[in-house]
């Protein structure tokens, strides 16, 4: 009898089964067809001055000075509605991805997200362009190396937030002496106390600094021979574990000495263990750079260029610098910085010497079909 | 308005049923035959995905990914097996020797777990940190080789798993025990049984729904756990919910993503039906009397 | 507590055997043990940290001790956003919980006291959205709320929430039911009560243990619950997803206190529940004149 009823159950299930895929076969639209569909323009953008009203600020949690954000309400009226709901860049994209596809708006005025995935937004026209005669500030005072990229060449739809430098972390007296160089990470003498981050955009590109390569205008085919590379010594047990930035409690208590880190982890971490370093490699660094975007359909455009315009004051951005302590991308921030706190404001880790600043590389722009291999090779790898 | 007794008695079921089965109807079954859908599509994140009736993604998964999949029934079974060996004497003393200190001690089983994993497991990578004071003293006492370490280890991911699923097992399991009626262990003792052979004669039987229902809670949400394998394993213990989530998220591979988790369940289901025949539990809902 | 009542009208408590004399007694001690160790084992990070909310830590990470303080202490719900998301997770917490355990108590009653047609295919489904990934499970769910055009927010997080719990719920209810005598209830019939009396004054109190655990797992559950959540939660942001961001910039020692808080508060709405449930006992106890055992 049970036999029986479960027989049937599995006759109905599937005819539902294809019910159900009959309503949902219209399938998932790709990115190169909504990509093509309205490609916005970036000449005579006008924003037209409006009150500034109640508008929404996506970020990720403990990123801003919270009295920024007050002070900005008080300055050009409105309330900003400040969210720290951004945890993680792929996680975000995959809560609003589907609007975005649909070409709904997605309710946020500005979010904040890392190249690659503000690259993709960009590809995709997933953007608002900017209106800069709203943003004097921003066009004035952005820092000379962000100027331009590869993927915004004209920073049209991209405004750096905060960035960081991915490094050499480790701890000298584990590893007998300083690091200086990407090499150092496959140095056989320290093998299994290495651990890797698992975002190729930052492992196989330090890879191919490395190798010599300039990461930015780098080949998917000189990428996959970095991820090779780091494949092989994995094979041969050199790294410990693939991290995203959960390296810091292995760096810290000395499970590993050497670790693929980045600068503002570095700088928080020397207080729990000041035996550790940061090491900008000789043969360069990525550059990681989280930027701030208008979403397609964004209700209150120019109250968020109102606001990307205040954070590019120095006065602003030097509070921001002072309380996030990663680089900032706006000029003259360090001179005000020095008034309050002279010893960040010499810390390398938060204000690189421009010799260090020209060493300094940002990720490339890959096509979605070129990162969705790099991506998957990588995963690979990572047993993934 | 007299509704005759059949008709009521055949309609109550589904009225007990009913707001609970629609829920899941709608908010399961909709989203389920969704990724059904998915997992038949083929495509690219460019050129979008669309319905080619392409089964050959799950053969493809299962054979690029058995690794992982025989991995995660691997774990999850021993984590299992590890639960109901701890949390057995745990129920058992909770519901017979506690008295009045039964609900405490069922809420202090529960209560770690209202503390967020994200703090508790950097709590343990902490503990268990290579030259932390544990991991000194397992060197010590030669339980560890002298490089030894138990983080990044498939140790650390099993003993995360049991951890986290501890209280899945330790609730059913009393639930179960607590409503054996006391009488029959002391008429099988009155009638020269050792304790022993009560225990196992009586006791054990009658607790099995409870070890059923346990292990299913248990089982089958750890096959496709991720968490304690990204943060206590290496690349070498990732787990089909390492693969899972890869490919939703980073990669954006959704046929292959859906193709996976109804792999899983499909595997998870058999195996709960062989369990069940094992425990001779004949069916999931057969009740004693 | 629920259990302790149940336990006076259920199963017939016998006294525990005779006093467990030589070799009973050590096994009772060693179960206590035992027990006791387990206890300790689950509790063993929930320490650290609770200790770590009292670290004095100078950067933004909270890996080393250095130094005891109580400055986290003092304005733990400075920071309104992060208070804001904890009390979110509470109420969503209580609410997903108070839907799934009713609704779930009543589908565990029905699939194993009563026999009809597809009674296993029901089984089956209801036991299908354990086995099935989080993130598999979160997206679909997305997308059916886009596509019935629901803005996400708290009540698609209470939605998906009460979704996944009542699986468990089901699973516990069901383990307390089988096997259950059910003479008693059809003594009360037989003595005249209807159907909704049974229920009320004779089943739900002997079915209590099984309901409280599944609403105490299904509590646990959906509080900390981070991957479906953070599909579904649109702009809310809930306590996990808040701490799940802040492990990127390091998690200040003003969440390890609100964690405390958080297991404190439920510790004592426990506490008020078993002296409700006491109360009630006694009070039942003096109406009817009844002695419990």
């Amino acid at each position: 009898m049970a036999d029986l009823t479960r027989r049937r159950f599995i006759g109905r299930a599937g005819s539902l089964a294809l019910a159900g895929s009959l309503l949902s076969g219209c399938g998932i639209e790709g990115t190169i067809a909504a990509a093509r569909k309205d490609r916005p323009k970036t000449l005579n953008v006008h924003h037209p001055k409006v009150p500034i009203g109640n508008w929404t600020f996506s970020n990720w949690p403990l990123y801003i000075d919270k009295s920024v954000l007050r002070s900005f309400d008080r300055i050009y009226g409105g309330h900003v509605n400040y969210i720290e709901e951004i945890n993680d860049n792929d996680d975000f994209y995959g809560k609003v991805r589907q609007q975005l596809q649909d070409n709904r708006p997605i309710g946020r005025d500005i979010v904040v997200l890392t190249d690659y995935m503000a690259a993709r937004w960009v590809r995709d026209n997933y953007v608002t362009p900017f209106d800069k005669s709203n943003m004097p500030n921003f066009v004035e005072n952005l820092v000379s190396n962000l100027r331009s990229i590869p993927y915004d060449p004209k920073r049209n739809f991209t405004a750096p937030w905060q960035s960081g430098a991915v490094g050499l972390g480790y701890d000298p007296k584990l590893t007998g002496r300083e690091l200086h160089s990407v090499d150092d990470l496959f140095d056989p003498r320290f093998k299994g106390r290495v651990t890797m981050l698992s975002e190729p955009y930052d492992s196989a590109c330090t890879v191919l600094l490395g190798m010599g390569i300039d990461p930015t205008h780098a080949t998917i085919d000189q990428i996959l021979q970095a991820i090779d590379k780091i494949a092989k010594a994995n094979d041969a047990g050199q790294f410990r574990r693939f991290t995203g930035n959960d390296y810091t409690t292995d760096l810290t208590k000395g499970n590993v000495w050497v670790a693929l880190a980045y600068s503002g982890d570095l700088v928080q971490l020397q207080s729990d263990n000041p035996n550790l370093r940061f090491s900008y490699p000789q043969e360069g660094a990525m550059l990681f750079t989280d930027n701030m975007l208008i979403p397609e359909h964004a209700a209150h455009v120019y109250a968020a260029e109102t606001m990307i315009n205040y954070v590019y004051e120095p006065e602003v951005a030097a509070k921001i610098a002072l309380y996030v302590n990663y680089l900032s991308p706006v000029d003259g921030v360090r001179a005000i910085v020095e008034r309050s706190d002279p010893k960040l404001a010499n810390n390398p880790l938060v204000f690189p010497s421009d010799a260090i600043r020209k060493r300094l590389y940002p990720y490339p722009a890959l096509s979605d079909a070129d990162e969705a291999t790099m991506k998957q090779a990588m995963a690979n790898l990572t047993g993934a | 308005m007299r509704i005759s007794l059949n008709t009521r008695r055949r309609l109550l079921p589904w009225l007990f049923l009913g707001p609970g089965l629609l829920w899941l109807l709608i908010f399961f079954l909709y989203p389920l035959l969704n990724q059904a859908s998915v997992s038949l599509m083929s495509g690219d994140p460019e050129h979008g995905y669309t319905l080619t009736w392409a089964f050959h993604t799950y053969w493809d998964a299962i054979s690029t990914y058995k690794a992982q999949f025989g991995r995660s029934i691997l774990y999850a079974a021993i984590a299992t097996a590890l639960c109901l060996i701890i949390a057995f004497p745990l129920a058992y003393f909770t519901a017979y020797k506690a008295g009045r200190f039964k609900g405490l001690i069922l809420l202090l089983i529960i209560l770690p777990f209202f503390m967020s994993y994200v703090l508790r497991t950097v709590a343990w990578q902490l503990i268990l940190a290579d030259n932390g004071w544990v991991v000194a003293r397992l060197r010590d006492v030669g339980v560890l080789g002298a490089n030894g370490r138990l983080l990044a280890t498939s140790t650390a991911v099993i003993a995360g798993i049991t951890y986290n699923f501890l209280p899945f097992m330790a609730l059913p399991l009393y639930v179960s025990l607590e409503k054996i009626d006391r009488r029959y262990i002391e008429a099988a003792t009155d009638l020269y049984a050792s304790r022993a052979t009560a225990f196992r004669k009586i006791t054990v039987p009658l607790a099995l729904p409870g070890v059923f229902a346990g292990s299913l809670l248990t089982f089958t949400p750890a096959c496709g756990d991720f968490v304690n394998a990204a943060l206590l394993g290496t690349s070498r213990q990732f787990m089909i919910g390492n693969v899972i989530q890869s490919k939703f998220l980073n990669i954006l591979d959704y046929p292959t993503a859906a193709a996976l988790s109804f792999t899983l369940m499909i595997f998870i289901l058999i195996g709960i039906f062989v369990y069940a025949r094992l425990l001779g539990t004949r069916n999931l809902t057969e009740a004693a009397f | 507590m629920a259990v302790a009542e149940a336990t006076s009208v259920g199963a017939p408590a016998a006294p525990d055997g005779p006093r467990p004399a030589g070799r009973g007694r050590v096994r009772v001690w060693l179960l206590g043990v035992w027990s006791a160790l387990a206890l300790l084992y689950l509790f063993i990070p929930v320490f650290i940290v609770v200790l770590f909310s009292f670290n004095d830590n100078k950067g933004r990470f909270n890996f080393t001790w250095q130094g005891f303080t109580f400055k986290h202490w003092q304005h733990p719900f400075a920071d309104p956003d992060l208070a804001k998301a904890l009390t979110t997770s509470l109420e969503i917490a209580l609410i997903a919980t108070a839907i799934a355990t009713a609704l779930g108590t009543f589908m565990a009653m029905a699939l194993v006291r009563y026999r009809f047609r597809g009674r296993a295919a029901v089984d089956f489904f209801v036991f299908m959205p354990l086995s099935s990934p989080e993130v598999v499970l979160g997206a679909a769910l997305l997308a059916l709320f886009l596509t019935l055009n629901i803005n996400t927010g708290f009540v698609t997080i209470v939605i998906a929430h009460v979704m996944f719990c009542i699986s468990y719920v089901v699973v516990t209810v069901k383990a307390r039911l089988e096997g259950m005598d059910r003479h008693i209830e059809e003594a009360a019939m037989d003595l005249g009560a209807t159907e909704w009396v049974t229920f009320r004054k004779v089943t739900l109190p002997m079915i209590a243990p099984g309901v409280a655990a599944a609403a105490m797992l299904a509590g646990a559950l959906s509080i900390d619950d981070y991957v479906i959540t953070s599909f579904n939660a649109g702009q809310t942001q809930t306590f996990p997803l808040y701490i799940f961001g802040a492990t990127r910039q390091g998690v200040p020692p003003e969440v390890n206190v609100l964690a405390t808080l958080l297991l404190l508060a439920v510790l004592a709405l426990m506490g008020v529940n078993l002296l409700v449930q006491r109360a009630l006992a006694r009070r039942d106890r003096a109406r009817t004149g009844v002695a419990a055992s």
